[in-house]
């Protein structure tokens, strides 16, 4: 089957081809030709259910807190239909007029940025170091391949608030900005390293020649060509802060410290009667600004998804 | 410091490639990297992550450790040395085994669910690969949401006065139950919930593996006359094997680890019924205040979990060199 491809085309990925080929033509199709024409079309429909499943499986829920998010308190009940019947922008109105949202919405956001920019600060350069050089420590990269798995946030939320309370830490933004790039470093660095290893060493060595100093070939070379994978970083790092709740839930206890996920999950409990449409217009405004910039970087992120699996 | 090392470059790295090993050109050893460069610079790039690393994921573990074997009788009082009493009692504490018990309902019916739900879907997107770019992002959606909000959502979802689902249900002329006030129901709402979260890995990794599998096979079950159903089941699937066990793994580990989406969403109610060892941790160490208690069940997690990374390593060791 894969001779069907010319040995001219650019090698855009051959599964894609190979893929292409499963869909569009090759002998299925062909010998199924016999069948009648409602035969077909039922066939079709059969298996584009799966995606409509599939699309059903991950809007639904988006959908119905959107639909949710623009009705009033009493209308959740009285008016249960997806489409309201006379929707309003109060919920938004209330969550976005409450200290507890603009006060998290800025934490969240500082967090967030300095956790990228610290998580790029200190992995590319690691990342450098053990794609380029031989060094003692350079299997420590192994661990760092591991350490994710092992030790998953539920192992340190207790001992990390414990020395946090120890060392006066507790309510702070640093301490979750470091927190956050201590867990999201390894998985930064091993996609960092991949993605050096992939930069030919033979450009390296021209500029090299060329009187390159360490410092210009990362500046002018390796920096350039690395982008893409730092924003894959910049991206999961970002989504960690912006979406991390267990520790975030140990490391704060003061009303103005906490970040978006906290204050959502508080405002479950704190109001007597569930406040629906509140919760949903948080959630939404929460979810909104990632989805606003995620449209640009999709592919980043399931690159890094697919890296994260370690596999 | 001296001549190129080109012909060693070109060598295939030594031994079996692990598989966590990309094909890679075995580094330089400062040789080649004279310029601007000391021997310390590989250090001094590389000491601050290791620092921070060790620091925020090694260290907490190695001090909870410690502090597992001590324990304090009041909260005022100071620690005291106790050995490994806080696991002997975490061994015979009726609390600990109801959790075992729902950590695995729930790891179990998140493995079948998350399983075959991934399957299903990557079979589907595998068709349409090349039109994927807006399915893919689709998929990816769940991804970006925090734990919390995916709570929020499903809580909305299965709400049971007006709940979607349950206006499908009673559209079919059904009573729909109220999903989060019973117990055995709450779980399934709880498991449904974190496969949800879990789900856009499980469907790329499976994807991956469709997009690798070996058309021959399949040419030659064709001519064989098998399709549909047969080949997936007796084809495309054992070659998916890796695949398969490596999302599964996965699946085990996001879901014996998880906490977010349980806490959040159901608190471990109603009567404990979604009390997962990860809850049972958070409300020993943060309800009732005994710490150095919930170390112990963290200690018992991160085994499990230990348990299951070996178990990954061994698979995917095995898988790659087979193939």
């Amino acid at each position: 089957m894969s001779d069907r491809q010319t040995a001219g085309e650019p090698p855009f990925s051959r599964t894609t081809a190979r893929a292409t080929t499963a869909v569009t033509g090759g002998p299925p199709e062909r010998r199924r030709t016999a069948g009648s024409r409602a035969k077909r079309v039922l066939r079709q429909v059969l298996l584009a259910l799966p995606l409509v499943i599939l699309v059903a499986w991950t809007l639904a829920p988006f959908l119905v807190t959107i639909s949710v998010s623009f009705k009033e308190r009493a209308a959740v009940f009285a008016d249960p239909g997806l489409i309201p019947s006379a929707p309003n922008l109060d919920a938004y109105r209330e969550v976005l007029s409450s200290e507890s949202f603009t006060s998290s919405l800025i934490n969240s956001v500082i967090i967030g940025v300095g956790t990228t920019l610290l998580t790029i600060v200190i992995g590319v350069p690691a990342a450098y170091a053990f794609a380029r050089f031989n060094f003692r420590g350079r299997h420590l990269l192994l661990l760092f391949t591991l350490l994710p798995r092992l030790v998953p946030s539920i192992g340190i939320m207790v001992p990390i608030y414990r020395l946090a309370v120890a060392l006066g830490a507790l309510d702070s933004r640093l301490t979750l900005i470091v927190v956050y790039t201590g867990m999201l470093l390894p998985l930064a660095v091993w996609l960092m390293v991949g993605f050096f290893q992939q930069i030919p060493r033979e450009i390296e060595e021209a500029a090299n020649v060329d009187g390159a100093s360490l410092w210009g070939r990362l500046r002018f070379i390796v920096a350039p060509l690395a982008a893409p994978a730092m924003i894959t970083i910049g991206v999961l790092a970002f989504r960690e802060a912006w979406n991390e709740f267990t520790l975030v839930l140990v490391l704060t206890s003061t009303p103005g410290k906490r970040t978006l996920p906290y204050e959502l999950y508080l405002m479950q409990g704190i109001e007597g009667i569930a406040n629906f449409p509140g919760e949903a217009a948080f959630t939404i405004l929460t979810v909104l600004p990632f989805i606003l910039v995620y449209t640009r970087v999709e592919k980043y992120v399931v690159a890094g998804l697919i890296s994260g699996s370690g596999k | 410091m001296t001549t190129t090392k080109t012909p060693e470059r070109l060598q295939e790295p030594k031994g079996r490639r692990r598989w966590w090993q990309r094909p890679e050109k075995p580094p330089v050893s400062g040789g080649q990297f004279v310029i601007g460069q000391s021997k310390a610079t590989p250090y001094l790039f590389s000491l601050p992550s290791i620092i921070l690393v060790a620091a925020i994921l090694g260290f907490p573990v190695l001090y909870g450790l410690w502090q597992s074997l001590y324990r304090r009788e009041r909260l005022a009082d100071p620690v005291e040395w106790v050995g490994l009493q806080n696991y002997n009692e975490m061994f015979s504490a009726d609390a600990f085994w109801h959790a075992m018990n729902k950590t695995a309902i729930f790891t179990f019916g998140s493995l079948v669910v998350g399983t075959g739900l991934g399957l299903l879907f990557a079979f589907a997107l595998f068709r349409v690969v090349q039109r994927l770019r807006f399915l893919r992002a689709v998929t990816v959606a769940p991804y970006i949401i925090s734990n919390v909000a995916a709570a929020v959502m499903f809580r909305i979802l299965f709400n049971g006065q007006f709940g979607v689902l349950n206006q499908v249900i009673e559209w079919f002329g059904l009573d729909g139950p109220s999903w989060l006030a019973s117990p055995t129901l709450a779980m399934v709402v709880v498991i449904f919930a974190q496969v949800w979260t879990d789900l856009p890995l499980t469907i790329l990794l499976l994807l991956g593996g469709l997009m690798t599998v070996d058309k021959s096979y399949l040419d030659a079950s064709l001519v064989d006359g098998a399709t549909g159903w047969t080949r997936a089941r007796h084809i495309t699937i054992p070659l998916l094997a890796p695949q398969i066990l490596i999302s599964t793994v996965w699946l085990s580990y996001s879901t014996l680890t998880g906490l977010g989406v349980v806490l959040a969403l159901t608190g471990g109610g109603p009567l404990r019924a979604t009390q997962t060892l990860a809850m049972e941790m958070y409300t020993v160490a943060f309800r009732n205040l005994e710490f150095n208690q919930a170390l112990a069940i963290a200690t018992f997690i991160l085994v499990l979990n230990a348990l299951l990374t070996l178990g990954y390593v061994a698979i995917g060791r095995r898988y790659d060199y087979e193939q």
